[in-house]
């Protein structure tokens, strides 16, 4: 198992190169002038575009370029924004919202639809099941957009101005965990409906397995056949979904954060590709790719946990 | 350029958030109870949009920045309700020759670390920012003063192998302190409107404090800096982490304290969302209003919303040497000025939060003339197409209309063009681009051949910085092409009369020049729609869309 884990994180480094160099590319070939893009409509002084330009390698052919940023990461260095920000104070502040995030969109992600999953799939056929499957359907069919508008609207604003109930902020960080809840359920609302889906379907199929009708049979209690047969067995392809998961929700909530006014990575990525900002863009990119790999791997691990059949060698 | 992408997707579903809102109606009013305890302590809450850079004036050239440094500092002059200058820390501010000009300091006014206001510390600001190796983004503010050049060497071949040549200075020549309240400031051209760029963020004054052993500016002035203004920094503040700048007054300031013990500035990347923050009692002022929300805000606020013009224009330019037929002809020129419905476009496209524009002069500056444009600015359909016919506007190929995808400009261009095709039966091609940089670029390598979009936001109040910059032939912002011998003359003159009001009258007669020849079209003035919670009183805003923050009041 020590030497499986050695291994995948081995395979991680040239995965990591690879995404770096081509996003780094993609970046780089992006039209326009960066430094222009600074200054806006105004057209830029030559000599701010000369020094800016220096002090950020921009005039080096690509491999330079990409060169300096390596040689920079290897010495400690994540290089700063266009506007003088280090990217190491990006990660220190915005990941940590970004994560918070996630993580808050993931647990409810997982109570909520692993839970209404299991209802459906115990009720099968049953008024339960059909009003939760359509239920999910709704989930689905919102986008983040209205969903996040709405539950601002009526929890944040009219719950607060025509009950006097304070409990959910319209916006910000500064409520502690309450501020995530809203974002958090928003961010969660599609997963919630794959991820119910994804349990009533696999539950079902287990519950027809062989092994839960001889538990059935030898007269074991329904929660333990449940619990120990029927769940544990079905949580493999949900595990999948959610650890795969937390990387999407962390790259796709720019929409989240900005109707929030969370101030996470995914504002500064889009910022930084308006303005071509490699190290930036490079950096933040880096990172969600790690947190991919880091998930796939625990995910893996997990199988065996869930699984004891499975084993790593 | 506070709007970005992810705004404009939202913005289509807050009109459908809004529907919502005026069903739930009658609960506008901000329930007491929320704020009321500790509200005495309690700071006033401003939104801003996140400051670009560090909070060092030099380096400060956007509204959200300037608008805390507001907070933090005042400069040598301030301006009155008809935009003139007045004298603030600045005695006096004369020339004989509106080239050497003497700026004498009023004695008595402090950094909030207690050291004197002097005018060295104009002078050390001044320089610092005037030196191209701090690339600073408000450094050109400095380029009219004598011994910028030496100090900003121009790379000889652009991007080209050489290398530019090593600046010669490192400080202004032009500027000279004659004794602590004294210095002298000599300019490279004459320019009778210097005291109205002196109010700007990038003139503000720098203590001793600011500058490290190595004499640049440190890394903890730029966290907490240290001002002569009616606030204070009530801790440092951590940028790109923290989303609150907190400010408490300066009990130490010499003019009339403010009338709030504390002001917070609150980050916000969306306007709606600031807006329901407004509406749940958690902000105070926003200075800038979504433009989904004025109608409702307008019925929601009453005397609580403001509506005022702002600095900014927009036009439609041509490249008046390189462009097309019609973009080479004034006569086509004005025909597709006359055939765009400019009241339609600002009220249905814009909500009202744009006006027509009817000068190259905004109307926030001395020397606007309102309907100045005449002719040229109204909507006259059976005109232009007169015009546009009798001057072979029919042979003039495609209208191509550039603008960048990532503004929000599709509609209103979509809308002109849907004009130009009815009023002129032209055939009209709106041309998106992915940023507005990628069109400066064309037009930079006379590849651009259409019409496009453009706008200009006021740097400082005078009627100049609407024409200099980009209409004179070697300005740097001069995207048409336009070269004027007539203008450049009027400007001159202008730039050196005698006074204030002798430099309008000429700077009017440019203005005239460019109205006649139209190698931009305006097309709207922008407005500053601002709005403030029911816990203030006193809100007023001025020119530069700053918060008059010394006189706001709790309610």
């Amino acid at each position: 198992m020590g030497r499986y884990v050695v291994r995948r994180l081995l395979q991680a480094i040239p995965v990591l190169l690879g995404t770096t160099f081509l996003i780094f590319t993609l970046v780089y070939w992006l039209p326009g002038d960066p430094i222009q893009a600074l200054a806006g409509d105004r057209a830029v002084d030559p000599v701010f575009r000369a020094t800016m330009r220096e002090m950020f390698h921009l005039d080096e052919p690509l491999v330079v370029q990409y060169g300096y940023y390596i040689q920079g990461i290897l010495t400690g260095d994540f290089g700063t924004t266009f506007r003088g920000l280090p990217v190491s104070t990006i990660f220190e502040g915005k990941f940590q919202i970004t994560l918070n995030l996630a993580m808050t969109a993931l647990v409810i992600e997982a109570i909520v639809g692993i839970g209404l999953g299991l209802i459906a799939a115990l009720r099968r056929g049953k008024a339960a099941d059909t009003a939760i499957l359509a239920f999910t359907l709704l989930l689905v069919s919102i986008p983040t957009l209205v969903s996040g508008f709405v539950l601002q609207l009526v929890l944040g604003l009219q719950l607060k101005t025509s009950t006097g109930i304070d409990f959910f902020p319209v916006a910000g960080t500064s409520e502690g965990w309450r501020s995530y809840l809203l974002p958090g359920i928003v961010l969660a609302g599609t997963s919630i409906a794959y991820l119910t889906r994804l349990t009533r379907t696999s539950l079902m199929e287990t519950l027809r397995a062989d092994y839960v009708r001889t538990a059935v049979a030898k007269g074991m209690p329904r929660r333990r056949v449940l619990g120990r047969h029927a769940l544990r067995n079905s949580l493999i392809p949900l595990v999948t979904y959610l650890g795969a998961d937390l990387g999407t929700l962390m790259s796709g909530a720019v929409i989240t954060e900005t109707i929030f006014n969370l101030n996470g990575i995914g504002r500064q990525l889009v910022d930084s590709v308006y303005l071509s900002e490699n190290s930036v863009v490079v950096g933040i990119v880096t990172v969600l790719v790690l947190i991919f790999i880091a998930a796939n791997l625990i995910v893996d691990l997990l199988y065996a946990v869930l699984d004891p059949r499975i084993r790593y060698e | 350029m506070r709007v970005f992408k992810g705004a404009q997707i939202i913005a289509g579903t807050a009109v459908l958030a809004l529907g919502l809102a005026a069903c739930g109606g009658g609960d506008e009013a901000t329930d007491p109870a929320a704020s009321g305890e500790g509200a005495a302590a309690a700071p006033v809450v401003v939104e801003i949009g996140e400051p670009q850079h560090e909070l060092v004036p030099g380096n400060t050239a956007e509204t959200n920045g300037a608008e805390v440094l507001n907070a933090l500092f005042i400069g040598l002059v301030n301006y009155d309700a008809d935009k003139k200058p007045i004298n603030q820390i600045a005695e006096s501010i004369t020339s004989d020759d509106q080239t050497n000009w003497t700026i004498k300091l009023k004695d008595g006014y402090k950094f909030h670390d207690g050291t004197p206001v002097d005018a060295q510390s104009f002078v050390d600001s001044w320089n610092y920012t005037a030196n191209g190796a701090n690339a600073y983004e408000a450094n050109y503010f400095m380029g009219s003063i004598t011994g910028y050049d030496e100090m900003n060497p121009v790379d000889p071949d652009g991007e080209g192998p050489q290398e530019a040549p090593a600046a010669t200075a490192t400080s202004l020549t032009g500027l000279k302190v004659v004794d602590p309240l004294t210095f002298t400031v000599q300019l490279k051209n004459p320019f009778s409107g210097f005291p109205t760029m002196l109010g700007y963020t990038a003139f503000y004054p720098m203590p001793k404090a600011a500058f490290g052993p190595d004499g640049k500016v440190t890394a903890a002035y730029g966290e907490s800096p240290i001002g002569n203004g009616p606030f204070k920094m009530a801790k440092p503040w951590k940028r790109g982490v923290e989303t609150k700048i907190s400010l408490v007054r300066n009990d130490d300031y010499a003019e009339a304290k403010a009338k709030v013990e504390a002001v917070d500035f609150a980050i916000y990347t969306d306007l709606n969302t600031a807006y329901r923050d407004l509406q749940a009692g958690n902000i105070d002022i926003m200075d800038q209003l979504p433009p989904e929300v004025i109608a409702s805000a307008k019925a929601e606020l009453g005397d609580r919303y403001i509506e005022q013009p702002s600095s900014g224009i927009g036009y439609l330019g041509f490249p008046t040497k390189v462009g097309a037929d019609y973009a080479k002809s004034p006569e086509l020129r004005k025909a597709i000025s006359m055939a765009i419905d400019r009241k339609t476009i600002t009220t249905q496209v814009f909500s009202g939060t744009r006006v027509p524009a009817d000068d190259f002069i905004s109307p926030v500056v001395a020397g606007y003339r309102q309907g100045a444009c005449g002719e040229a600015c109204t909507y006259d359909p059976v005109k232009a197409k007169e015009l546009w016919d009798a001057n072979g506007g029919a042979q003039a190929g495609t209208i191509e209309l550039g603008y960048n995808a990532d503004g929000a400009h599709k509609e209103w261009i979509e809308a002109v063009a849907n004009n130009l095709r009815t009023n002129l039966g032209a055939t009209v091609e709106p041309k998106p681009v992915e940023k507005f940089a990628t069109i400066l670029d064309d037009l930079g390598a006379d590849k651009w051949k259409g019409l496009f979009r453009m706008a200009w936001i006021m740097d400082y109040p005078s009627p100049e910085n609407y024409l200099k910059p980009i209409f004179a032939a070697n300005a740097g912002s001069n995207y048409s092409g336009f070269n004027n011998k007539d203008f450049e003359e009027l400007l001159k003159k202008a730039d050196s009369a005698p006074t204030v009001e002798e430099g309008i009258a000429s700077y009017q007669a440019a203005d005239d020049i460019l109205l006649k020849e139209l190698p931009y079209i305006p097309v709207y003035f922008y407005q500053t729609n601002a709005a403030f919670s029911s816990n203030v009183k006193n809100v007023k805003i001025d020119p530069f869309e700053r918060i008059d923050i010394v006189n706001v009041e709790r309610a």
